[in-house]
């Protein structure tokens, strides 16, 4: 598997760290709602197909990434940087 | 001013090895570069960092992610979004760019001591490294002056292409003896030689 | 002249003769030969005993789909078991053994399971051994008994048990196009594609490219195929685009177009080069890949068609004209296609007689038979091969009238005299890439086959790998394939011209011929045609089925000649077309791969060491070293003559008495830096660190987001802007990510960069009642008294001419100093130090004393703060800020997690004056026999010097509460119990004067 970082390019994923589920949403610091926070702790999504995932560049530039990835098929449909656009990109060849 | 030690000393053997009897395919050593420093901007102060860089080195980085460059014993390159290594044979880098770079533009971080670059040159230099690191070592794809960051296993390396058969890789220091002795390993093939 | 050697051969070079051993017999060969071709050459027939029933066996083909000659290759101790014999090329001082025989090759007692061939039939095993007891000779027990006998009768070759000296090697690689196969398909596929300045590489498992031009006596562009192909690859070697990969094969597709091969670079080579690794794993990025991996030719299924001398048609082909060794002299060939006859008549080109032509068709086309004409065999259409005879060696055939509609055979049998017998199934083009790439393979009723599925990824097929036959075809497809794959459009030039002997490549849907005896379809399982038709009359309908329990193309050759008769014979069975039987989905690896490739370099080579500034220092001084995660740290200081445990106690002694001094530099150092780094540490830490003075520095806690303790370290403030964490060894990496993510994801708001800065430092820890003097004695620029230097104080000076950083911080418990300098000044400067000590009588300790002096002061560390303790439970509650949010503050206070029963630290002390151990329980009740009821364990021990006594931090519960009580330490795996008093985990020094100084 892939992964396309956007500073350093298409890498093999050895190279990642999976960081968890991207849909969380941490409660505001000072929270005392504790379902969010238990929600947020512990609730992860598991869809068959499209995911939203952190992962981290780890063995790379070490951005954290925002990845839609199908877990059925590991294709990969968006990559961003997860503290948003940052940075000059790589421009991508089509070839693979 | 006393000297520094080298982290490669007892591996470090200069002459011929391996199956240098047609020739050395490739050449090892070690830069030692008198400073290394990171620099770091803030979102959207890149350009005044790439300015600072500019001003404090004499270096014209090229736009683009991982662009570098390398001129007169100074080298620069970026390896992460926003954040660069630059490199001098002569010391006193840091505190140098502690002026250049205020608190607005970004950060300084001194690693004169914490990494050690090891050159690999020579005709084979693609084919060892590519031993080591999954990344496409071939001129097109990684021209002369730029950087990548990537690792083997547990190896960080920022690797700066300072030539077209030349690569200066950053490593960690106290990988450095370790990943050395790898990379004469994978060398013997081709023959090397340490100077 | 070996007996079997002929005149013809491209392959093999007649004036060089290499010598090897086969079973310990010396034979020769010639430069090209494999190990097959050798001793095919030198009239030996017999080359295993098969799996189940040791049955004689040779060769059935000359290539990687080689079921039946496995060999084992000696490299001196080390055996690799399992290697076919047709892919082994032969060099001085090879010696290859044969597999799966007692006591020898020709004479083997285990022949006898022949006779009880029904016993062994297919899930023999599950029925015999699987479940309760049923009788005296079932079950799982019957097993346990028979176990011994079973695997060493039955089975492959051995595994060695002799560590491998060899270099196994991986090398990334990337290219434009991959082309896998260099049959004309594959080479005319890299031509085009390199002639558009794509990067290209030409994968070919043989050692010399060319494929089927290599052995097919075709002409191509006016030359003989071979020449035609040794021009193609001259044409390709000038290229300077082009990686040519002999010896490779391809043998995984996987996601992203990236794909695994492993290339033989020396098993062929007596001596290797210096350096050159045995395997290569290349792990290859392609942009586009050609797969044009050809067919394999298949057996037909027939009584005895395993005997040694039954041969794949093509194969004998290629021995001839390859390898210049003719096969038998007495040639017969059965097949169900065209495709036959041209082995055939190169067999007969190349010498031999070609005494009949049984073919399972009542008629021929008028080409055909032409070509059948020439072989000058007696022609048998529509009859049927349904008995061979001979032992080691075939001697003859029976053959039979066969109805092709009705699969019926009639007429008296007929007994011919042969010594070899070619064999045609048709072809299966070999999709097994494709099928791992995605898709599933779809049928062709006309090709018999199994064609390649459309692509999921990015790949084009060419030549008999989509199930086109000839070589014009391929030649047309592999070019357009390498054009495609190079995103070329197409050229005018005309494309090379082929002559070749005509035929039609649609078989006959004719697989198996039901006669009386036993009929195989796996030949390296010993499946035969009734243990699938066994299958399934006991239920077994799907495919995946039939496999497991007939355990069907499940060896080493992966079924690839077994495959489609398989189905077929299943298919029948179950009254169902193939399709609807379905092909199971190949996986990687295509054939066999040699574990030490996988490893590569990590094979015994690299674990990458982690050394500190001073290691050098350390091992030069007697420090035994240790491993902790991968740094390397000295655990003692030993004098000659001293235990472990007596250097430790010397050292730590020393320490409290006088001074010592510890390398530190492994400890986790994150540089924070920016605006907002005082904010973002107050967020991370649960205390907080926005008050602490710039030159200050204050310990730290950090909890994971669920609560529970996660790091503790002191952080240092250095500027406003400008602080150093420090982590613990072991978690530094994990802290460094875990603040990465909260910058990145959460707060990308915060202005604050974080760098790893652990290799940056050398640091040195002194301490105890000389410390101070020791420093002042050596430090310059700044003094080092008390008002100068205060508890967690921080100065800058030099030590002999170099920058240090000073912290007065202690972990020992003694009045303590942490010395940094840069990295590369370490050893100097702890030589200073060192040397300036030596007066004060100043020790180097180690980790053991470290860790003792810690234990005795009740500091935790990684063994406390294990994923499942809070900072109550460690006593850490005065460090949780109640003035502001942290990480981990809203969930820390659950109910699970401030429950009075949960494990809390305390102190142990043996009251029977034997050492405690890590691991070992804590008791209530005397019971040595029967201990029970855990209320908790130890997690450090050691003997206290301080208190002359065997002490222990433990995790307990109710902790505090139990203060002054006794209870007992049970250990049965180390066979220790006695009485331990619980403490305060605060042994020595509680009110901490000695650091206070
Ligand atoms: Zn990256």
């Amino acid at each position: 598997m892939l992964i396309t970082c956007p500073y350093c390019g298409p890498r093999d994923v050895i190279e990642f760290t999976y960081q968890g589920d991207g849909n969380r949403e941490r409660p505001e610091p000072a929270s005392q709602n504790f379902e969010a926070w238990n929600a947020y702790v512990y609730d992860r999504l598991n869809p068959a197909g499209d995911h939203n995932e952190i992962w981290q560049h780890s063995g790379g530039c070490r951005s954290h990434l925002r990845v839609v990835r199908n877990t059925l098929t590991h294709e990969i449909s968006s990559v961003a940087f997860a503290r948003g656009d940052h940075g000059p990109r790589r421009k991508m060849e089509g070839k693979s | 001013m006393v000297e520094r030690l080298s982290p490669l000393e007892p591996d470090f053997h200069p002459g011929s090895h391996g199956n240098f009897e047609h020739g050395v395919d490739v050449i090892l050593t070690e830069t030692r570069p008198g400073s290394i420093v990171q620099l770091a901007a803030w979102p959207g102060e890149e350009k005044k960092l790439i300015a600072a860089i500019r001003a404090v080195t004499g270096l014209a980085l090229p736009d683009g992610a991982g662009g570098g460059i390398s001129s007169g014993g100074k080298s620069v390159f970026g390896f992460a979004p926003g954040k660069f290594t630059v490199a001098d044979d002569a010391e006193g880098l840091a505190e140098a760019f502690a002026k250049a770079v205020g608190p607005a533009i970004g950060t300084v971080t001194d690693l004169s001591h914490g990494r050690t670059v090891i050159r690999i040159a020579g005709p084979k230099a693609e084919w060892v490294l590519a031993k080591f690191f999954a990344i496409d070592f071939a001129l097109p794809a990684f021209p002369v002056g730029s950087g990548r960051s990537t690792a083997h296993h547990d190896v960080f390396a920022q690797i700066h292409r300072s030539g077209t058969d030349q690569f200066d890789i950053h490593v960690f220091r106290s990988f450095a003896r370790s990943f050395w002795k790898a990379l004469c390993h994978a060398s013997e093939e081709v023959g090397y030689e340490v100077q | 002249m070996s007996p079997r050697r002929i005149e013809t051969g491209n392959r093999i070079d007649r004036l060089k003769t290499i010598r090897f051993t086969f079973d310990g017999a010396a034979y020769t060969g010639h430069a090209g030969d494999t190990l097959a071709s050798a001793l095919l050459a030198n009239g030996v027939t017999l080359f295993g005993r098969s799996f189940k029933y040791h049955r004689p066996r040779g060769l059935l083909s000359a290539g990687v789909e080689e079921p039946n000659a496995l060999v084992t290759v000696l490299r001196g101790d080390v055996r690799e078991p399992n290697i076919a014999a047709t892919m082994v090329e032969i060099h001085d001082g090879l010696v290859a053994i044969s597999q799966n025989r007692f006591p020898s090759l020709s004479w083997d007692i285990n022949a006898v399971n022949q006779l009880g061939g029904k016993i062994l039939s297919a899930g023999f095993y599950y029925k015999t051994f699987m479940g309760p007891v049923i009788g005296p000779f079932k079950g799982t027990r019957f097993w346990m008994f028979c176990e011994h006998f079973i695997r060493r009768a039955a089975g492959l070759g051995r595994a060695g048990s002799a560590a491998d000296p060899a270099r196994y090697e991986r090398m990334n690689a990337f290219c434009d196009v991959l082309v896998v196969g260099s049959g004309p398909a594959g080479l005319m596929a890299a031509k085009a594609a390199a002639d558009q300045g794509a990067r290209v590489i030409l994968a070919e498992l043989d050692p010399r490219f060319g494929g089927s031009a290599n052995w097919s006596d075709e002409t191509i562009d006016g030359l003989p195929s071979a020449d035609w192909a040794r021009r193609a690859v001259k044409q390709l070697e000038g290229h300077d685009n082009v990686r040519l990969l002999p010896r490779t094969t391809v043998w995984g597709y996987y996601d992203n177009n990236t794909l695994a091969a492993l290339e033989r670079v020396s098993d062929h080579k007596e001596n290797p080069g210096k350096g050159e690794p045995l395997h290569r794993y290349w792990a290859i990025r392609a942009g586009s890949v050609v797969l044009a991996t050809g067919a394999f030719e298949r057996p037909l299924v027939f009584p005895g068609n395993d005997r040694p001398g039954v041969m794949l048609a093509h194969a004998a082909e290629r021995y001839a004209n390859e390898f210049g060794v003719l096969p038998g002299d007495k040639v017969a060939l059965f097949t169900n296609n065209d495709s036959a006859y041209r082995s055939a008549l190169a067999l007969k080109k190349a010498g031999a007689q070609i005494v009949a032509i049984a073919d399972v068709r009542p008629e021929l086309s008028g080409d055909v038979r032409k070509l059948a004409e020439e072989t000058e065999a007696e022609i048998l259409t529509g009859h049927a091969v349904i008995a061979t005879e001979g032992g080691r060696a075939l001697t003859g055939l029976k053959l039979q009238r066969f109805d092709m509609a009705n699969g019926g055979l009639t007429g008296d049998a007929r007994s011919i005299h042969a010594d070899c017998l070619l064999m045609s199934g048709g072809w299966s083009p070999t999709i097994h890439l494709a099928s791992q790439a995605g898709a599933r393979a779809e049928w062709s009723p006309a090709r018999q086959a199994f064609l390649p599925p459309q692509p999921t990824q990015k790949w084009i097929g060419a030549g008999a790998f989509t199930g086109s036959f000839s070589t014009a075809e391929a030649i047309a497809e592999g070019r357009a394939a390498g054009l495609a794959a190079a995103g070329g459009s197409s050229t005018p030039t005309a494309l090379p011209s082929v002559e070749a002997a005509p035929g039609d490549p649609d078989p006959a849907p004719v697989f198996e011929i039901r006669a009386k005896g036993k009929s195989f379809v796996d030949f390296q399982h010993d499946v035969t045609a009734e243990d699938v038709r066994l299958a399934h009359r006991e239920g077994f309908v799907s495919v995946e089925h039939l496999k497991r329990y007939t355990t069907l193309g499940m060896a080493t050759d992966q079924g690839k000649s077994s495959n489609v008769p398989g189905l077929s014979i299943m298919a029948e069975a179950l009254g169902k077309p193939i399709p609807e039987v379905g092909t199971t989905r190949f996986r990687p690896p295509f054939a066999p791969v040699s574990i030490g490739s996988l490893a590569a370099e990590r094979f015994g080579d690299l674990k990458p060491e982690r050394l500190t500034p001073m290691h050098d220092w350390h091992v030069d001084n007697g420090a035994t070293m240790y491993s902790a995660g991968l740094w390397y740290r000295p655990m003692i200081y030993g004098l000659s003559g001293e235990t472990i445990e007596q250097a430790y106690v010397r050292e730590a002694r020393a320490t409290r008495e006088t001074a010592g001094i510890v390398d530190v530099s492994t400890l986790g150092k994150i540089a924070i830096q920016g605006p907002d780094a005082a904010e973002f540490l107050d967020r991370v830490y649960t205390n907080m660190f926005s008050t602490l003075a710039v030159g200050k520095a204050r310990y730290g806690l950090m909890l994971r987001e669920d609560g529970f303790a996660f790091d503790d370290g002191t952080t240092w403030r250095l500027g406003e802007q400008d602080f150093l964490m420090t982590t613990t060894t072991a978690n530094a990496g994990k802290v460094m990510q875990h603040l990465e993510y909260f910058l990145d994801v959460i707060w990308p708001e915060l202005k604050v960069h974080v760098t790893s800065v652990t290799d940056q430092w050398a640091g040195a820890a002194i301490g105890g009642p000389k410390a101070r003097q020791i420093l002042a004695a050596s430090v310059t620029g700044t003094a080092v008294d008390n008002v100068t230097l205060p508890f967690m104080g921080i100065v800058r000076g030099e030590i002999s001419g170099v920058p240090v950083m000073i912290c007065r911080l202690s972990f020992s418990g003694e009045m303590a100093f942490e010395v940094y300098c840069g990295a590369g000044y370490g050893t100097h400067v702890w030589e200073t130090l060192v040397a300036a000590g030596k007066p004060f009588g100043l020790v180097t300790y180690g980790l053991e004393a470290l860790g003792t002096m810690r234990i005795e002061k009740g500091h935790v560390t990684g063994a406390e703060i294990d994923g499942r303790t809070t900072a109550r439970d460690l006593h850490l509650d005065w460090m949780l800020s109640k003035k502001k949010p942290f990480i981990g503050s809203a969930m820390m206070d659950r109910e699970g997690l401030v429950s009075s029963d949960r494990l809390e630290l305390v102190g142990l002390m043996a009251l029977d004056n034997r050492p405690l151990n890590g691991g070992a329980h804590i008791v209530e009740e005397l019971d040595e026999a029967n201990p029970h009821g855990s209320i908790g364990h130890i997690t450090a021990c050691c003997y206290s010097p301080a208190l002359g006594k065997h002490i222990a931090l433990a995790l307990v519960k109710g902790g505090k509460a139990r203060h002054g009580t006794r209870a007992h330490v049970s250990d049965p795996l180390r066979n220790r119990f006695g009485p331990v008093e619980i403490v305060s985990n605060h042994f020595y020094d509680p009110d901490g004067s000695r650091m206070h100084g």
